[in-house]
């Protein structure tokens, strides 16, 4: 019992060693899908994100139940925007052939599961188009309610590329914290583009 | 967490529903149901779009939207409030409280000695759920609750065919078990006991007695969002059982309609674009048509590769609705055309 003890013990004390890494200011590319940021972001760690797809990144100021950054680059045809970890999830799943209204409304239910769908009501207005380099692609706005914790706002932003979708959304807890990134996030999202495969 | 922390908690969720007169409609259905009680509990409408309704020793009645979007009758909502009061009223929850934080001190000393708090969720899990004899119990006694005030008996069985029936048609689209379904086993032997009990005691229906207008005025008032929230489950089996059900009780048909397109237009089987195209199609023949469903048919006349049927629907939309704010969507698809 007492080795087990140890054990359990030494495996909380490696919890604490879990880091966020500093992303300092500059251009950075995930998988094709290249961002510029004007200052420090810290990058979480895979530990604290166990819905984030592979490749996916989020970037935080403040701890990320407070604001934060989701970039999810390159996801294929048929796949959902976040990992499955079961299969009552009913996770919705992106389809190469989906119009902008569609990105939309397959975001906004994403989002739902990702805070969980018996605890979270997310709404989207102001779809507009916006060209991120040579691609089309969209912008929305987000408002996230969840049943115990802050209200967040945010902004996402969107765009197919070889059939393949790039997204990167903000969410900022309501109001401090979504009015204080709000227009460094928007500089990320408006910064994107997919560089073309060589 | 204390049950009073509970209630503080629930009273600042971002999701309780503070519009008057869904509160009023829920709140005075729940009282008349409860009679005597009626001064011992709270009644909070959480936005969640499953079905389920709660009580809780304290007397914190919990009714998520998900239950009203999908009783076809006040007498329906009141077979599950009166469901919910029989376990309080019979001190079920005070037994299942005492039975929690009792199991609860002992997993805690499990989960000291692990480190996590894996004993704990377990026992929550477990415990929550009533036992098979107090379900029955509640059952009984709710349907007695709902005949004293004047509802009619016979809705409960129907509430739980209705169930029943939504879990079959998730089930064929693979869609996973309904939380209520998970902590209410065996609603077919449910619906057996209920109706001969029912039956036997209460053989002629009261329907006459009861407004049912009230249930429907509630629905259409605020059918947008509860549709909206159903549709962003992502679960189309679900939805359209309740579509279905939402148009054989009297639901404005327009929004029908329009939440039928909803459903094909997302879920994207083979000929759903097209059973999308004409349920907005019948949407837009409304006296009163809902611009939204101009806009969709726009967008869904572009997935049939008809562009120029799109925009007439699109400049009807903007025609409608001039400050939408999705505007430069639809002007960029306009100058496109």
């Amino acid at each position: 019992m007492k080795t087990r003890i140890v054990f359990y013990c030494s495996l909380v004390l490696l919890s604490g060693c879990i880091m966020f890494t500093a992303v300092p200011p500059g251009e950075l590319s995930y998988s094709g899908l290249t961002i510029t940021n004007a200052s420090t972001w810290n990058q979480a760690p895979k530990e604290w994100t166990r819905l984030s797809r592979a490749d996916a990144k989020t970037w935080t100021k403040n701890g990320i139940l407070l604001d934060r950054i989701l970039i999810i680059p390159a996801v294929p045809d048929g796949e959902p925007l976040f990992r499955q970890v079961s299969d009552s999830q009913a996770l919705p799943l992106f389809y190469a052939s989906m119009l902008p209204i569609e990105i939309n409304e397959f975001t906004e239910s994403s989002i739902v599961k990702l805070f969980g769908e018996d605890g979270a009501a997310v709404e989207t207005s102001n779809l507009r188009p916006h060209r991120f380099g040579e691609d089309k692609g969209v912008i929305f706005d987000l408002e996230v309610k969840v049943s115990d914790g802050p209200d967040y706002k945010g902004m996402t932003g969107a765009m197919i590329v070889d059939e393949k979708l790039y997204l990167i959304t903000f969410l900022g807890a309501e109001p401090y914290y979504y009015e204080k990134s709000l227009d460094e996030a928007t500089e990320i999202i408006e910064s994107a583009f997919v560089k073309p495969q060589q | 967490m204390e049950l009073e922390d509970y209630e503080s908690s629930l009273q600042q969720s971002a999701l309780l529903i503070k519009d008057g007169p869904i509160n009023d409609y829920v709140k005075n259905a729940a009282c008349r149901v409860a009679g005597d009680y009626c001064s011992d509990f709270r009644v909070y409408i959480v936005r969640n779009p499953s079905f389920n309704a709660s009580m809780t020793a304290n007397g914190v009645m919990q009714v998520w939207t998900g239950l009203l979007v999908r009783v076809s009758s006040e007498d329906g909502l009141a077979a599950v409030l009166g469901h919910e009061l029989a376990h309080y009223t019979q001190l079920h929850t005070l037994e299942r409280l005492r039975r929690i934080k009792s199991s609860l001190a002992a997993s805690s000393v499990i989960d000291l000695l692990l480190g996590l708090p894996l004993a704990q969720m377990a026992t929550v899990a477990n415990l929550m759920a009533f036992n098979r004899e107090q379900e029955e119990e509640a059952d009984l006694l709710g349907v007695s609750f709902m005949a004293q005030s004047g509802y009619d008996p016979h809705a409960a069985a129907s509430v739980w065919q209705m169930i029943v029936e939504e879990e079959e048609s998730a089930a064929a689209k693979r869609e996973a078990a309904g939380l209520f379904t998970k902590t209410h086993p065996a609603a077919e032997d449910r619906i057996v006991t209920l109706t001969s009990y029912v039956e036997k005691n209460y053989p002629e229906p009261k329907a006459a007695e009861n407004d049912h207008h009230s249930h429907l005025e509630i629905l259409n008032r605020y059918y947008l969002f509860l549709m909206e929230d159903q549709i962003d489950t992502n679960r189309f089996g679900r939805t359209e059982h309740m579509l279905k059900r939402h148009q054989q009780i009297g639901v404005n048909p327009s929004l029908v309609d329009f939440f039928y397109g909803e459903m094909y237009r997302q879920r994207k089987s083979e000929g759903d674009f097209e059973l999308a195209r004409q349920s907005y199609e019948r949407a837009i023949q409304a006296e009163d048509p809902f611009a939204d469903a101009y806009r969709n048919l726009g967008y869904v006349h572009l997935k049939l590769k008809k562009p120029a049927q799109a925009s007439v629907h699109f400049r009807k939309y903007l025609e409608l609705k001039p400050d939408a704010d999705d505007r430069a969507m639809i002007e960029f698809y306009l100058e496109e055309e």
